[in-house]
């Protein structure tokens, strides 16, 4: 697990007094998950690669700012997974990456608690609308 | 006052869809509305009416997106079901982040619609009891005296009588009767169940 500053590199300082929240996406070395890292390569503080059962247990800390799902995962599991999720932070933004059109998980991962759900390849201006508006 | 019985309200553009979903959920055993347009339905709708709304979300004039609005400002919590034809990921999102129960893409199986409804209409029925609930609350929180009020709020905090009576500078005895009328007036048993009482009117 690492984090990357702005430019993609590892490390990264942050200011001593100001505390910087983390994004944290769930997700392996799938396109989805490279897509979702492009997308956000402005941020800093990214934490990925990482599990699922990673990203619940790091969705407790108070500096998660928010979590990106990018793992192509059945339907069942992220169900699941967000109720989880949920349950240990109730007002943690949440974001679900899916396939194109598929409208029906997208309103499923609605249902079990997702903030916004954006479709793959996640546009560059989305994606960074939400987590900037999510971290602030 | 008489309660209503629940309906499911029908709002599409399309002629041959209504009348179709009427049957449908006619063949359920379910009460049915059927309107044409957003706004045939909104002038006849009252948020007092329990049910759910099945809803296109494509229609001339006022789509359905924008009724669910409307619905929204005027503090309906009916539970809405989306149905479309050319839905796609920012719509249903949208919906959903507005408070639609669900969204469903046509074509769909008649069964899928009345799980659907049938969920929908469970929803609206445990929420109105929730709401009934806590306006009977608030009714006999609005009974007690100021003093009973203050004893209430100290002893919910979980306040010893004798700690109460030195916060409110008052007997030990004065804070045991006061107290006995708050339990009275509120119809509560016990001391966990006031709290409870507390806990569902307090603000999220």
């Amino acid at each position: 697990m690492v984090a990357l500053d702005h430019k993609g590199s590892e490390g990264g300082e942050h200011g001593e007094t100001e505390r910087v929240r983390t994004i944290i996406v769930a997700g392996q070395s799938s396109q989805r998950t490279r897509a979702v890292l492009r997308a956000l390569r402005g941020f800093t503080n990214v934490i990925w690669p990482i599990s699922l059962e990673a990203a619940l247990a790091q969705s407790g800390s108070e500096d998660a700012g928010c979590l990106v799902i990018a793992d192509d995962l059945r339907e069942e599991r992220i169900d699941d997974f967000l109720q989880e999720a949920r349950e240990l932070r109730r007002n943690l933004p949440i974001f679900v990456i899916t396939d194109p059109d598929d409208v029906a998980e997208a309103v499923s991962a609605m249902r079990h608690g997702a903030t916004a759900v954006i479709e793959i390849p996640p546009s560059y201006a989305v994606l960074c609308e939400e987590v900037a508006r999510a971290m602030q | 006052m008489k309660e209503l019985s629940q309906t499911v309200f029908v709002v599409d553009d399309d002629d041959a869809v209504r009348n179709s979903l009427r049957l449908l959920l006619k063949s359920a055993g379910l009460s049915t509305e059927i309107a044409a347009s957003a706004q045939e339905f909104l002038s006849n709708y009252d948020t007092a009416h329990p049910g759910c709304l099945v809803l296109d979300v494509r229609m001339p004039g006022m789509s359905g997106l924008e009724m669910q609005h409307e619905l929204n400002v005027r503090g309906a919590t009916i539970p809405v079901i989306f149905i479309t034809g050319h839905g796609d990921i920012p719509m249903a999102v949208e919906a959903m982040q507005h408070g639609a129960f669900d969204f469903l893409q046509k074509p769909f199986r008649d069964q899928e619609l009345l799980d659907r409804v049938q969920r929908a209409l469970t929803r609206d029925t445990e929420y109105r009891a929730r709401l009934r609930q806590t306006d009977r609350i608030r009714e006999r929180l609005a009974s007690l005296s100021p003093r009973e009020r203050e004893v209430l709020d100290l002893v919910t905090q979980g306040k010893a009588n004798k700690i109460v009576a030195g916060d409110l500078g008052v007997s030990q005895r004065t804070v045991e009767i006061h107290r006995a009328h708050v339990m009275q007036k509120m119809e509560a048993g016990s001391l966990a169940e006031l709290v409870r009482m507390m806990m569902a009117v307090a603000p999220q």
